[in-house]
């Protein structure tokens, strides 16, 4: 203050030379201090720095010298100024930012998105006049033809090439004959070029008419380009995989396993595929085309109108690469980083993070309940997530669950009834609400990118009783002696840990571990008689999956995770997420959480007052995030962090100012 | 000799086979006291480093509120000075967390984070100057959004105040006038920019930059790279 007063004269003189220099246009567009207050007392530097700290953690920026002399103002209000800005992209990402950095919800290389039933790869064969063409094809697609059933659909014999799987054609490639072509093969414009890809003939191609898609959905060159480098304006797919019902018929075809030793017939690199157990007893019975086992087990079904629920490759890799995303969105997508063609799986786990951070800024931006990022049933979806919903989510499954007799999803985490029908695979920016997803929907906690990141029921359990309850798991034992009880809530050295831990896990015994498959009670009763002991002490190979032979007996096998607490199993996700939220932690560990974010360092039992005075803010205002930041930000610790003098003892909000017998010799 | 070496030989065999040689337990003698220091342990205060959320998204908006894909373009450049790499190469460096690999965010700072605010700070200024001061036709002080003053040559220390005092704001947040420190850090910074221009004018290397000029970069290197800058 001082120093600032004591500046005024030199300052007058500025002001009157800015005044000069804004006349003329040319002049620092500066606003002197004094000269801005109007005659009032100038800011502090405090006041300054105060301010700087606010539009840093709830604008997400420094202030800009427009900003500054709004500060500067006789007139500033920063109480209104921070109810004002409390509010926006900005404040939700601030707040996102703390659930995030201890979640970390993207999901890495370790997992993969391209079942085979929606995912489109391609080849390269010679088209009728000697230019190489591209075909796109599903992997294990039946066919009615033997030389392609369950390949590509061009043999050797039609193409000179042998195509083995994540590998480049071998042999010389022949002109591929215009009537097989015609007959194998389907001319398709596909959503990934046409806007317009559900009209009978679709017009508005990608940059060809097609001028204002989102900025987030960017084909690949490769997608976009033939061999030959010419524009792609329509794709060739086997004729399969061109077909647009919704419902098809099982298919067998009674073939039985060929002796050992029996080549492959027609020049295949595989074997004839054999039939699906299901499909040989109930074959010419209707099923989905959505279902998992369609692309395997009929050959009516394909990938819809305009190939609307497969995602195209631009290879025959097991990872062909799609779109171009990001490399990182460390300012969210609307400001992204240099875009590079990244695979099928990178496009659909960007959007599974994208997902559940539109699910938090919802929350923050509206400034909903807090409890509701555990247990809200809705969430909100674009095209690529409703693409994934409808189709690719549903074809990651089934295949260890058929022999419980679950073909496909009985009661997915997200009912595909709820999928928004408006919404094309190529809208990256239309983001709709869904109320409620499924009836086993809970907050983040059914979300892929959770259960992806998370994969074991223990780890799910742990992140949520780290991140929402602010407590770990820490050995208090760290003896490990042998043992074989398979029980780790007594087994000495683990019991310390797994006493709690293993109870917490088995709300999570039915969604299936490394994936989001819900295994229902009417297919994966607690207790399966089915999965029972053996005289030999063993259960059947089929059930070392879902049901766990130590905890098992002679009369029924035990669903895996669920021996910690059979009620636990029962509850799921829901049940974990009424009980977290109901918990004193939930709110005190919110709170410290968000204060500590804000104050950038970590709580020490000095912070206690103020966690429990926020608390309670935050806890009659109904869990909400801005009555508590709002506390906060007025605070005298807020107030008090920016303090750049690194040596000054800290000014705890509820006691007094520190002794001065606070600084004394030697230890106290 | 032989008998010489036999008696050696003899004479440590015996000792190697003796009983060990004990080292009786005592304590060490008391350290007689230098002096006596105070030590505080009382709870402080202490910076908090911005995090690098909102510094990114400030640098953004001194590039003119572009998007980090197309700052990143205008901060290369197309004139092979290497200014800038690009975000990917900067990010961890910056302290953001990378939530797919498990890397936690930086809360402190580091000897290549430091680097990596001065290389920043280097490809900001410089590209500012080129637009801000350098440009033909001139740009609209609207549109600067570092240097949003004329230049002037040559430049007196009451007329390089203000103007620093715009780059100061800019950067700090604060009036120069308030800085802390026994000597005006408008003087501070008006020295450096007199070193550099006297630099600027002996050599005869060619530059891009006029002597003013390559001075305000050097000016707002210093105040972009400020510990005040990164810390709040």
């Amino acid at each position: 203050m001082q120093r600032a007063l004591s500046t005024r004269g030199p300052l007058v003189l500025a002001s009157l030379l800015a005044v000069l220099l804004a006349l003329f246009g040319s002049g620092p567009r500066f606003v002197p201090v004094a000269a801005a207050a109007g005659g009032a007392a100038p800011r502090t530097l405090e006041e300054y720095r105060q301010f700087r700290a606010l539009s840093i953690d709830i604008l997400g920026r420094f202030p800009t010298r427009a900003e500054i002399e709004e500060l500067e103002r006789p007139t500033f209000d920063r109480e209104a100024w921070v109810q004002k800005h409390l509010a926006g992209p900005a404040y939700a990402e601030r707040l996102t930012r703390i659930y995030m950095d201890v979640l970390r919800l993207e999901v890495g290389n370790a997992v993969n998105v391209t079942p085979a039933a929606t995912t489109l790869r391609r080849e390269q064969v010679q088209g009728p006049d000697g230019k190489p063409i591209y075909v796109y094809y599903r992997r294990g697609q039946r066919r009615a033809r033997e030389a392609t059933d369950g390949e590509f659909c061009l043999s050797k014999e039609e193409t000179g090439l042998e195509f083995p799987q994540n590998q480049p054609p071998r042999g010389t490639a022949i002109p591929v004959k215009k009537a097989v072509l015609d007959a194998e093969t389907t001319l398709v414009r596909p959503w990934w070029l046409y806007r317009d890809f559900l009209q009978v003939s679709p017009q508005l191609r990608y940059g060809a008419g097609w001028n204002d898609a989102d900025a987030a959905f960017v084909p690949g060159d490769r997608l976009l380009k033939e061999p030959d480098g010419a524009e792609t304006v329509e794709v060739r797919v086997c004729k399969e995989e061109a077909q647009t019902r919704d419902m098809g018929t099982l298919h067998a075809t009674g073939r039985v396993p060929p002796p050992p030793g029996t080549p492959p017939p027609h020049g295949r690199l595989k074997p004839l595929p054999l039939d699906d157990g299901y499909a040989k007893t109930h074959k010419g019975e209707a099923l989905s085309c959505r279902d998992a086992m369609a692309v395997t087990s009929s050959i009516d079904c394909g990938c819809g109108i305009g190939l609307q629920y497969c995602t195209p490759g631009d290879g025959n890799g097991d990872q062909p690469n799609a779109f171009a995303l990001p490399s990182r969105t460390p300012l969210g997508d609307s400001a992204p980083l240099p875009r590079t063609v990244q695979s099928i799986s990178a496009w659909h786990k960007h959007w599974w993070s994208e997902e559940v951070l539109h699910f938090f800024g919802r929350i923050f931006e509206e400034d909903r309940d807090f409890r509701e990022v555990l247990t809200a049933r809705g969430t909100e979806v674009n095209g690529p997530l409703a693409q994934f919903y409808r189709a690719t989510s549903a074809a990651r499954c089934c295949s260890r669950e058929r022999a419980f007799g679950m073909n496909d999803e009985i009661e997915p985490l997200f009912d595909t009834k709820v999928v928004p029908p408006q919404l094309f695979p190529n809208e990256t920016g239309s983001w709709l609400a869904v109320p409620d997803r499924s009836a086993h929907a809970s907050g983040l906690l059914t979300m892929p990118v959770f259960l992806e990141k998370f994969a074991s029921r223990r780890a799910r359990a742990a992140a949520v009783y780290t991140a929402f309850q602010c407590k770990s798991f820490v050995s208090t034992n760290a003896e490990l002696k042998p043992s074989t009880e398979p029980n780790l809530m007594v087994r000495p050295g683990c019991a310390g840990c797994h006493a709690t831990l293993e109870p917490l896990a088995a709300y999570f015994s039915r969604i299936e571990e490394t994936s989001t498959v819900y295994l229902p009670e009417s297919k994966f009763p607690l207790k399966n008689p089915a999965c029972k002991l053996g005289k030999n002490g063993k259960a059947p190979g089929f059930c070392d999956a879902f049901y766990d032979p130590a905890f098992g007996d002679a009369s029924a096998g035990l669903l895996r995770g669920a021996y910690a607490s059979a009620e636990h199993a029962k509850e799921g996700p829901q049940g974990l997420a009424d009980m977290v939220v109901r918990s004193p932690e939930f709110a005190s560990c919110a709170v410290s959480r968000v204060t500590a974010s804000f104050l950038g360092r970590p709580l020490s039992t000095d912070d206690d007052a103020l966690v429990q005075s926020l608390t309670g803010t935050f806890t009659k205002a109904g869990y909400r995030m801005r009555p508590l930041v709002l506390a906060l930000v007025r605070s005298d610790a807020y107030r008090k962090a920016n303090n750049l003098r690194s040596g000054t003892p800290r000014q705890l909000p509820t006691e007094p100012a520190v002794p001065d017998d606070a600084v004394h010799g030697g230890t106290k | 000799m032989r008998a010489l070496a036999a008696t050696t030989f003899v004479y440590t065999a015996l000792v190697a086979c003796g009983p060990p040689s004990v080292v009786h337990p005592e304590s060490a003698p008391a350290l007689s006291a230098a002096s006596r220091v105070a030590m505080d342990t009382a709870p402080k205060e202490d910076l908090r480093l911005v995090p690098p959320e909102a510094y990114m998204r400030s640098y953004l908006q001194w590039f003119g509120a572009l998007a980090p894909a197309d700052v990143q373009k205008r901060a290369k450049g197309a004139d092979g000075n290497q200014l800038f790499d690009s975000w990917d190469d900067y990010l961890s460096a910056m302290g953001f967390p990378d939530y797919r690999n498990d890397l936690p965010r930086a809360q402190q700072t580091n000897a290549i984070m430091v680097a990596t605010f001065e290389r920043l700070a280097i490809a900001l200024c410089d590209r500012a100057v080129e637009h801000d001061l350098k440009s033909l036709p001139v740009t609209p002080m609207a549109e600067r959004a570092v240097f949003a003053f004329e230049n002037q040559e040559p430049m007196t220390e009451a007329a390089f105040a203000p103007r620093f005092d715009v780059l100061h704001r800019t950067f700090l947040g604060y009036p120069a006038t308030l800085a802390p420190g026994p000597v005006s850090r408008s003087h501070i910074y008006y020295g450096l920019f007199s070193e550099v221009v006297a630099a600027r004018q002996k050599s005869k290397a060619k530059a891009r930059f006029t002597p003013t000029e390559a001075a305000w970069a050097a000016v707002c290197y210093g105040l972009a790279r400020h510990p005040e800058t990164h810390l709040y």
